[in-house]
């Protein structure tokens, strides 16, 4: 479902991606991590398609993002990292909004919006200002409002930072059914424990190239370690790519 | 008093590196274009005064009254103004920065972080009156042929009425944010709004400008603006800096320095005392400040039916922008202020054709009515480029961060872009069409000219708002803490110098053709072939200007914002 082929950023000071390969298959949960400032956002908005590669093919559903932008979207659900909103916009005129850009059905529209607000404990909020959200509350909007349209892809840039333990909780659910009811997703995460017990296959990147790929198995392998955590698997793959 | 100063240095770093060049990029079309305007204004402010006090000077035994009279309504003017941008200044360096909740938290006294604050308010208030009172007192100094002493004197007296007007204004406003009800404080923008354009009106019809134009008045209204001569109250620090600024002009050193004393005494005081409020008021009203207000038209529960469904017959799309671009305009309540100024600016727009003494002119009467009615097309096409540089080119800036949401949704730039023109396109062109149709029948002009305003203006209107939309586009600022100061950035200027030149060129590119064809019909006369294919190349030539206006700086935005 996704394909990425020689994705190349360059911001002039710094490549922040350099390269990468990399696809993923239909109800596949693909982890992405690796250090701060390894280039998981400069990737994750290219795929979105907010940000142009320099050089690079994004494949997204058979779909080439610099050709058919608007048909590739429509695919997308997309969360970023930092929940900037329309802040003098209220939760549920936030939803309409993002429904009639993504062409959600009109009939079954309220009855979605208001399903997908309770379950993220919003529905008493949804006719309150988006600026009175807290830091959560804003990120369970913008979930919720990439959930709304049934996106066959779930692009999320660490989701978890500002969810309290039960929205973790309530996500990681999310993902694994929707995961199951064949959606792709594709996660970049700092949060190690999430990684581990969501993701299928996890792919490292350090410096913008992508280090190591793998199921945890493989990726303990490749690090030559026995009975030892992501932790030590991430640290170690790290470690060695400085020292080359 | 050190952490004062500490907490300036992040502003004076920044200032400093946003001189270097970005990304390999130079500054100096940056500073060129600064540089030249500030040039243009103000040596074009010198001049006029200069020709002002000149021609005083001639007037026997007006003269002096008028230059004297002037300064006093200078000063006020200048006071005004300032007390104005430093209120407004104030209230977002003390309460409504983003980096406040930072500064807050850092280990200084809140009264440290008032004064840090207080001192960029006053600067960022102050800097731009100052600089253009120079060339208006430079003027009076050459005129009244003062000694060197004025040129010291006024620079230290408008220096006090700075920091007056700074401190006046923080006192009130420190005092705004501790009555208001939590959250309110922006409120002070929409009644100091409201203030300013009822101000306007005010000294708009005590003037009467336009009693000017007419020579059988123009006596009385000297002997009038004479009698207003009422003493002006020895209590307001104004009267101490006209005061200051006379004794100077006509060498009276005693008057001069006693009335500085007692001006540069009243600053220091008020910056004590706002000082000392500060220490007990300020933290609260910052803490009250944080609060989001309780919306001041409350909430309408979701209903099926809305406003909205008067767009219905739009693509679903572009009603979904429509309807979100007019919903966070009206709820953002620091636009309402500049909708109230735009009002009061039409009233008096039309106000003045209504009184414009048409049948005591010198002049032949139709000749004039249809020069003032091709002026008027330059003249609204200058209205609305003021509208539009202050509410379309800011638009792209205004979706701020939350621009991903565009740029993720399935929707292409263009079509973005095109919504965003049309949407203001539609209200602009009923807006000017409606001011040109209403001043020309005022003026009751020939059909001719009311055909060619209002095809001139159906060109002008599209052009400049695609020029607003394009290059707010190529020049978005989507980090920008005001994007509504996006006007004065250097993309806003570009644009208005741009929307300058393109409604002159269409207007001198017309007056010939419309200068012929008028001539022709009052003589009674046809057109020659010449004077035919003349017009129409001319006409043809300034419509495809117009058309170029439009799509070319949109097909520019757009790809900007694709390579961003
Ligand atoms: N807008 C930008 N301009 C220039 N460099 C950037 C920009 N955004 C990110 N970078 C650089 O690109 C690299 C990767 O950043 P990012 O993708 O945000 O990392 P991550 O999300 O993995 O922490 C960093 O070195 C960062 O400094
Ligand atoms: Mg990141």
């Amino acid at each position: 479902m996704i394909n990425l082929q020689e994705l190349t950023k360059d911001y002039g000071t710094v490549v922040a991606v350099n390269k990468l390969n990399l696809s993923v298959s239909a109800g596949e949960i693909y982890g992405f991590i690796g250090p701060n400032g390894a280039g998981k956002t400069t990737t994750i908005r290219m795929m979105g398609g907010i940000l142009a590669p320099t050089s690079g093919k994004i494949i997204i559903g058979g779909l080439d993002m610099a050709q058919k932008p608007a048909e590739a979207k429509k695919l997308i659900g997309f969360i970023p990292d930092r929940p900037f909103l329309y802040e003098k916009l209220t939760g549920m005129e936030f939803l309409q909004f993002s429904a009639d850009l993504y062409n959600v059905k009109r009939d079954t529209f309220l009855e979605k919006a208001q399903k997908l607000l309770q379950q993220f404990d919003l529905l008493d909020w949804a006719d309150e200002l988006v600026e009175a959200y807290s830091h959560g509350m804003k990120q369970r909007l913008i979930i919720a409002s990439a959930l709304l349209h049934d996106p066959q892809i779930l692009i999320i840039d660490e989701p978890m930072v500002g969810l309290d333990p039960s929205a973790v909780r309530l996500v990681k659910d999310i993902l694994k059914e929707l995961a199951a009811h064949q959606t792709t997703v594709f996660i970049s995460t700092h949060t190690l424990s999430i990684a581990e017990d969501l993701c299928h296959r996890i792919g490292l990147i350090h410096k913008g190239t992508l280090s190591a790929q793998g199921t945890l198995d493989e990726l303990k392998h490749i690090a030559n370690l026995g009975e030892a955590g992501l932790e030590e698997v991430f640290l170690t793959i790290i470690k060695e790519n400085t020292f080359i | 008093m050190n952490n004062t100063f500490l907490l300036l240095r992040p502003r004076l770093i920044s200032a400093i590196n946003s001189m270097r060049p970005r990304n390999g990029k130079h500054n100096w079309p940056r500073f060129f274009m600064y540089g030249s305007l500030g040039f243009v204004f103000w040596t074009g402010t010198f001049i006029i005064f200069y020709r002002v006090l000149f021609y005083f000077q001639s007037i026997q035994d007006f003269g002096n009254i008028l230059a004297m009279k002037l300064i006093s309504m200078l000063i006020i003017i200048f006071f005004t103004l300032l007390l104005f941008s430093n209120i407004i200044n104030c209230l977002s360096h003390l309460y409504l920065s983003q980096d406040l909740p930072l500064l807050h938290s850092l280990p200084v006294s809140s009264e440290n972080i008032f004064s840090s604050r207080w001192i960029i308010s006053t600067f960022d208030s102050s800097w731009m009156i100052v600089a253009f009172s120079f060339p208006v007192f430079l003027s009076y100094g050459l005129i009244y042929k003062t000694g060197f002493s004025f040129y010291l004197t006024f620079p230290v007296t408008i220096v006090f009425m700075c920091l007056i007007t700074s401190a006046l204004s923080s006192i009130l406003v420190l005092f705004g944010a501790k009555i208001l009800p939590a959250g309110r404080i922006r409120t002070i923008i929409i009644v100091l709004g409201v203030f300013m354009t009822l101000l306007l009106i005010l000294v708009l019809r005590l003037i009467r400008p336009e009693q000017l134009v007419n020579p059988d008045s123009f006596a009385s209204v000297v002997l009038y603006l004479n009698s207003m001569q009422t003493p002006d109250s020895p209590l307001l620090p104004t009267t101490w800096i006209t005061d200051i600024i006379k004794a100077s002009l006509n060498g009276e050193i005693k008057n001069c320095l006693f009335n500085i004393a007692l001006t540069g005494t009243c600053a220091f005081m008020l910056i004590f005392i706002s000082n000392m409020i500060a220490r007990l008021i300020y933290f609260d009203g910052f803490s009250k400040s944080q609060t989001t207000s309780k919306r001041l038209f409350a909430p309408v529960k979701y209903k099926g039916y809305n406003w909205e469904s008067l767009l219905s017959f739009l693509p679903r799309e572009s009603k979904a922008f429509a309807v979100r671009e007019i919903r966070t305009f009206f709820r953002d309540s620091a636009q309402w202020p500049q909708l109230f100024l735009i009002i009061a600016l039409i009233g008096i727009y039309l106000y003045n054709f209504s009184v414009l003494p048409l049948d005591n002119l010198p002049i032949k009467a139709v000749y004039l009515q249809n020069l003032f009615s091709f002026l008027n097309i330059g003249l609204a096409a200058f209205v609305l480029t003021a509208i539009v540089a202050r509410f379309v080119f800011p638009s792209v800036s205004r979706e701020g961060e939350a621009f991903w949401i565009v740029q993720a949704a399935p929707v292409s730039l263009k079509k973005f872009l095109w919504i965003k023109f049309f949407l203001y396109y539609v209200p602009l062109i009923i807006l000017v069409e409606f001011l040109v149709v209403v001043s020309n029948l005022l003026l009751r002009v020939s059909p001719f000219m009311m055909f060619l305003s209002t095809i001139t203006l159906f060109c002008l209107v599209p052009a400049v708002v695609g020029m607003a939309v394009g290059l707010g586009a190529v020049y978005a600022d989507f980090k920008s803490e005001n994007p509504a100061q996006a006007a004065t950035s250097f993309g806003g200027l570009l644009f208005m110098v741009l929307c300058f030149c393109l409604i002159s060129t269409v207007v001198i590119l017309e007056a010939g053709p419309v200068y012929s064809i008028f001539m022709a019909d009052l003589r009674g006369q046809g057109i020659s072939l010449l004077q035919l294919t003349w017009s129409v190349i001319s006409f043809v030539f300034a419509f495809l200007l117009c058309l170029l206006a439009i799509f070319y700086p949109i097909y520019l935005g757009e790809k900007k914002l694709r390579i961003r």
